[in-house]
């Protein structure tokens, strides 16, 4: 082989190469996140609580009777026949090994139990199935404590010669559902102020502007904001659109308002182009036919040419929940950085991203649980994507036939 | 265009005059960015921050210490190093992610046939649309330990991975997709007349992608490379993940802790107040105008190199 061929074949490699980086590259983010978060995604992780809501009850009367529990057998079940309860040594949904109560007897006296919270509204609590038992202290002896398992715990729960004298318990925590609704609630609001804004800046400058400098002028203007980074729009929106929102609603710190609106204007120059590409290809012949059957151009613009730069719009809704969801740096500044359960609009609370975020900077970070969360936001974006094709592919074959 | 060619009726004239208020306050918000940020960035340089005094403006543009003395009572700041840094880091992950892109591009372009080119392009995409929130998470549960590990190997100290090269992988993952769909598109619309000509004379079809193709091809791949850079520079949530936040600089070590713009603008957001974060409006002005000034020094040596014949 002569040199010159050697050398060719090593160029050619060179992009093999680089493309097997490329591939290689994206593999590795969708084998990562699966891979740390696949485990853990559940219908109950999207619909649960992030806080573990904590009770702490004391008996009201210590029970006589022993319960049977001989039927209730498993690999990780241990039972207390003592109290009538069966405990499970179990991770919850962020992943940490925690004790579950697995069945609570209807007799069983830590059913009810005092409330020691004076001001709480509940003054009887009580242990019920799926509940988290943190801990249980005794009269006179160590403290049974989740760190020593579940096994030991009811070893010590069945010992006659405790008595107890705290049961602290929680709901079960780690669940995203807070987080889920507000990125539901941000994509509905950012859409619902970007959309028509857009479209209608996008019909401004397709069928009205005249062709001058100023119409150039804020083209430019609009394009510059595509090159502005996210962290930037975060400081406009807590130096703009958090104190607006503030004066004018019930808000009173980073709300769930004012992160739409900021990403309203990030969305704004994507929209405006996506839908003007989209009435540009709209055939000059058909504004003519519609104003020759004495249409005015109103009635041109908005029933005619509007209706066909319909694919066009749908792509830009698309795109725009693709960076609604994305979206991390902004919101950290204008909805704040506190994962929230009860999601209120005019409250602070975080997005999925954010979500990721605020675990990642916690000590110590949550990498299970923010892959989870990156694997839901990874198939959603995928998802998006195949929609953006298909609608190109949909209405590009209606327009040929 | 044939629309200005008749008269508008009375409702088109109104219609006109309420999307012209659409469009002028699009317009008007990259205004509104720059001037309530400014205002806002310049506020610790000029009050005496609720009587700690103003913050040194000379210094905060040269000095090598983000905070001398203790936090809430100093205004000694610095961001000179963050400047240096943020470039340093941004250029070194183009070096990663420029080759790799456009040769990409070029594989996908030039090479690869049909369906593969088509299923490239749709991996492109889907890199393109990932999050850099996801990245990061990647970059800290994938690539730091990896980074360690090598650290480690090498003899060097890193703390858990943090610093340089993981910022540097991220980034470079991030803008890679950026890279290759502009290139890949500037290849695609080579005149092919040119590509036959060289064929013609007898070069190889290698010959005639690396010295005729990539070369009549640059001015795109250039104006790709200077998207990417900007992204780089403004990328926050990513970095503020594998950065480490070193406070003092310019760090330059493969290994060393380092830390952005962005990076120190988050630092410690979460339990914050007063000058602690006034001044992150500061840094905010700060890294617009070093994006600004970047495009603009690309974008004058594109015009220079672009000119060129060839």
């Amino acid at each position: 082989m002569s040199k010159r061929k050697i050398r060719q074949y090593l160029l050619d490699s060179l992009t093999y190469i680089s493309t097997a980086i490329s591939v290689l590259a994206l593999s590795v983010i969708f084998f990562f996140v699966l891979r740390e978060g696949g485990s853990l995604l559940s219908i109950d992780l999207l619909s649960g609580n992030y806080h573990a809501q904590g009770f702490v009850g004391t008996l009201i009367n210590e029970s006589d009777e022993t319960f049977e529990l001989g039927d209730i057998i498993g690999d990780k079940l241990f039972t207390v026949e003592r109290y009538g309860i069966v405990l499970e040594q179990t991770q919850d949904l962020a992943g940490d090994s925690v004790i579950k109560v697995y069945y609570v007897d209807q007799a069983s006296p830590l059913r009810n139990l005092n409330n020691t919270d004076p001001s709480a509204n509940e003054k009887i609590i009580g242990l019920r199935e799926g509940m988290v038992l943190r801990r249980v202290s005794y009269q006179e002896h160590p403290t049974s404590l989740t760190s020593r398992g579940a096994e030991a715990m009811a070893n010590d729960l069945n010992d006659d010669s405790r008595e107890i004298r705290e049961v602290i318990f929680s709901l079960e925590g780690g669940g995203i559902r807070g987080s889920v609704i507000t990125t539901l609630y941000l994509i509905g609001l950012t859409l619902m102020f970007a959309l028509p804004f857009g479209i209608l800046t996008a019909i401004y400058f397709n069928e009205f502007a005249p062709m001058n400098k100023i119409t150039k002028l804020m083209r430019n203007f609009i394009e510059t904001l595509t090159g502005v980074p996210s962290i930037i729009y975060g400081l406009l929106g807590i130096t703009v659109f958090v104190p607006l929102t503030v004066r004018l609603t019930p808000a009173s710190n980073t709300n769930l308002i004012a992160g739409a609106l900021t990403l309203s204007v990030i969305l704004l120059p994507v929209i405006i182009r996506t839908t003007e590409e989209a009435l540009k290809v709209v055939p000059n012949d058909h504004r003519f036919a519609s104003l020759a059957l004495g249409a005015n151009r109103t009635q041109t613009t908005f029933k005619v040419v509007l209706k066909q730069a319909l694919p066009g719009i749908l792509t830009a809704t698309f795109l725009g929940i693709g960076r609604v969801i994305g979206e991390s740096a902004a919101l950290i500044f204008v909805l704040g950085t506190a994962v929230k359960d009860q999601v209120r609009i005019f409250e602070p609370s975080t997005s999925l991203a954010v979500h990721i975020w605020s675990m990642m900077t916690d000590e110590p970070a949550n990498i299970a649980l923010s892959s989870t969360i990156a694997l839901i936001i990874l198939l959603i974006v995928l998802i998006l994507n195949i929609l953006i094709k298909a609608t190109v592919f949909i209405f590009s074959k209606k327009g040929s036939a | 265009m044939a629309r200005k060619t008749y008269s508008l009726s009375k409702i088109d004239s109104i219609t006109s005059k309420a999307m012209m208020a659409f469009g002028i306050i699009s317009a008007s918000f990259i205004v509104l960015i720059s001037f309530f940020i400014t205002i806002r960035g310049i506020r610790p340089f000029i009050t005496d921050n609720s009587g700690l005094g103003s913050v040194n403006l000379w210094r905060f543009l040269t000095d090598t210490v983000w905070l001398r003395g203790p936090t809430f009572i100093s205004t000694a700041y610095g961001a000179g190093f963050l400047v240096i840094q943020t470039l340093y880091l941004a250029f070194l992950s183009l070096v990663i992610s420029f080759p790799i892109g456009v040769l990409t591009a070029l594989f996908i372009a030039k090479i690869a046939p049909k369906p593969v080119a088509s299923i490239m392009r749709g991996i492109v995409e889907l890199m393109a649309s990932i999050p850099s929130i996801v990245y990061g998470l990647v970059g800290v549960g994938f690539f730091l330990p990896i980074i360690y590990n090598l650290a480690r190997a090498l003899g060097q100290q890193s703390p858990g991975g943090n610093g340089t090269l993981g910022i540097v992988v991220v980034l470079a993952l991030m803008s890679l997709p950026t890279i290759t769909a502009i290139s890949e598109v500037s290849i695609r619309s080579v005149d092919k007349s040119l590509e036959q000509a060289s064929l013609a004379l007898g070069a190889s079809p290698t010959q005639t992608r690396f010295k005729i193709t990539l070369l009549a091809a640059k001015s795109g791949i250039f104006s790709g490379a200077i998207l990417a850079i900007g992204r780089a520079l403004g990328e926050a949530t990513a970095v503020s993940l594998v950065a480490g936040n070193a406070r003092s600089g310019p760090n330059f070590g493969l290994f060393s802790i380092n830390s952005t713009l962005t990076s120190t603008m988050l630092e410690g957001l979460k339990e914050t107040v007063g000058i602690d974060y006034d001044i992150r409006f500061s840094v905010g002005v700060l890294l617009m105008i070093v994006i600004l000034i970047t495009n603009f020094v690309l974008n004058f040596i594109k015009r220079k190199v672009g000119n060129v014949n060839v």
